[in-house]
């Protein structure tokens, strides 16, 4: 037996094992949604399983605008865990008000700003333990798109 | 409630160890156990252990019943784990003062161990995102030195603190190391090898950060009727607060630099202390990275808001200033094994406040703050005297 290394840092995305696995399906269709109560229309992120204001779980799902604002970013030289490559641009971008934490690919350090705008560009990571695929929110600076 | 004390602590050397995790348990309870010689593992009516990642690192669960055992002891009013990320060894120590206070326990040990380095280093790292959202924060590599490279950011740019006064509270802690043994560190560094050494985040180089360290450290605590029977010189407890912002990092306060949860843990604690900033000699406080030991001056109330950076440039911070803060040597000089650190803190205070610290030694200490927080968001903040409350 050789030496064994669990590693999956991503989350389960499937139907079988999380309850939100819609937000996960909009997200490989390429849209960016997040929880709203249906009651007092308290809009959550991280998505939520029941709205901490009524405490109601009716909740629906509601699309995010694609283009946010970077609120502060940091990168990441090294020191980064068992299978992510430095650098990574890590930020905390708003979103139609909300604060979502994502990484900005291709970002210019040098030239990256708070105030900046960039673009919801999810990304595919390591497939699950049953070869279904998974994706992340990530954003991409916008003035990268050219 | 009742009054609580400290009467004994003890430490390991703190360092890459080459030791298994019961090894850690073992060192740091043989040397509480040592610090007063009247107490047997047997006369213990309880163990609570503060311990982060044992699954990871140790492939090891139902960790107080482990400790107890190795360490002789046979709970019969408390045994508990506390986790609660890197405030995981404080949060023990409320738990097992709440039970002393309300007249559930007399005499209880609380023991904080971390065995955080692997054979294969970036494990290590990988281990340390599971103190993060894994779902939302963690699955793309997040750990801390990028969330505290925010505030570090932020703070530079709204109050003007510079990247050398980050680099201050490094050469501070390294050099309070030096001074001890147990420390991971105890070379010192100079200014120009802090601003020298390799970048993590920006703007926090490896000096400005607290390493991937092992060890464990104990304490125990007694009521006072016990306190008073087992050493001439108790520790007291005085005052002690908790408060969380969020977990997250975007349920955070909109300005990174802006900690409320531990101003309001901290005002809690001099409350129930009846004592305020001022009155505090000596403070172990959550020197994870630079920035963090900047922005408690400012929320522990020994600064305004702001002042953070000239307050440690000044000497402020330092023996002959206003209050001597990580005498110990800090996270970023001793090292930083989770469970461990909330306690090493404790046992510090224990000893300085009893005038056994040798060279560390804070002239005349009569209160102590100790300060451990897990995340920017979630801060623990107690507070010891030499005398009990009048």
């Amino acid at each position: 037996m050789s030496y064994f290394r669990a590693t999956d840092p991503f989350p389960l995305e499937s139907a079988d094992q999380n309850k939100l696995h819609e937000f996960y399906e909009y997200l490989a269709a390429n849209r960016l949604v997040t929880t709203a109560c249906r009651h007092c229309r308290r809009l959550s992120w991280p998505p939520r399983g029941f709205c901490p204001e009524c405490v109601s779980d009716e909740i629906e799902w509601v699309d995010l605008p694609h283009e946010g604002t970077v609120h502060g970013f940091s990168v990441q030289e090294t020191g980064v865990p068992a299978g992510f490559q430095a650098p990574v641009c890590f930020a905390i971008v708003k979103v139609g008000g909300l604060r979502i934490f994502g990484p900005i690919l291709g970002a210019d350090p040098a030239t990256l700003r708070v105030g900046a705008t960039v673009r919801f560009d999810p990304i595919r990571v390591a497939d699950d333990s049953r070869g279904g695929a998974r994706h992340l929110v990530a954003f991409r600076s916008a003035a990268s798109d050219a | 409630m009742r009054k609580v004390a400290l009467v004994g602590a003890g430490v390991t050397k703190f360092g890459v160890r080459k030791a298994t995790y019961r090894d850690l348990i073992w060192e740091a309870g043989k040397a509480c156990f040592d610090s007063v010689p009247s107490v047997k593992p047997r006369d213990l009516e309880g163990l609570v252990v503060g311990s982060v990642m044992p699954e990871r690192t140790a492939f090891q669960s139902h960790i107080s019943s482990l400790a107890a055992e190795a360490l002789g002891i046979t709970p019969s009013a408390l045994s508990a784990r506390t986790e609660h990320m890197c405030a995981s060894g404080t949060v023990g120590i409320r738990y097992a003062y709440a039970f002393i206070a309300a007249g559930l326990a007399d005499l209880v040990m609380v023991l904080g161990v971390e065995k955080l380095n692997q054979p294969v280093a970036d494990e290590a790292i990988l281990n340390m995102g599971t103190g993060v959202d894994r779902d939302w924060e963690a699955c793309y590599g997040l750990t801390a030195p990028p969330c505290f490279a925010l505030a570090a950011q932020k703070h530079m740019a709204q109050y003007g603190t510079t990247e050398e006064q980050l680099g201050l509270v490094g050469v501070k802690n390294h050099a309070h190391a030096s001074k001890n043994p147990n420390a991971h560190f105890q070379k010192g560094v100079t200014l120009e090898q802090v601003m020298g050494s390799r970048m993590i985040a920006s703007p926090l180089r490896l000096f400005m950060c607290s390493p991937i360290t092992d060890g464990a450290a104990a304490v125990i605590l007694a009521s006072e009727e016990r306190a008073r029977d087992l050493t001439d010189r108790p520790v007291w407890i005085r005052g002690t607060g908790q408060a969380l912002d969020g977990f997250t990092l975007t349920s955070l306060h909109e300005d990174y630099a802006h900690w409320p949860a531990m101003k309001r843990a901290s005002q809690s604690a001099y409350r129930m202390a009846s004592i305020g900033p001022a009155d505090v000699d000596l403070a172990e406080v959550h020197d994870c990275f630079a920035i963090a030991e900047i922005i408690a001056y400012e929320e522990l109330g020994f600064c305004q808001k702001g002042e953070g950076g000239p307050f440690v440039a000044t000497g402020r911070s330092d023996y002959g200033g206003d209050v001597v803060v990580n005498p110990r040597g800090g996270l970023m000089g001793c090292g930083h094994p989770l469970g461990a650190t909330g306690v090493a803190q404790a046992a510090e205070v224990y000893a300085q406040l009893r005038g056994e610290a040798g060279p560390r030694q804070v002239a005349d200490a009569a209160i102590g703050l100790t300060h451990n927080n897990s995340g920017m968001g979630e801060h623990v903040v107690m507070i010891y005297g030499r005398e009990t409350a009048s």
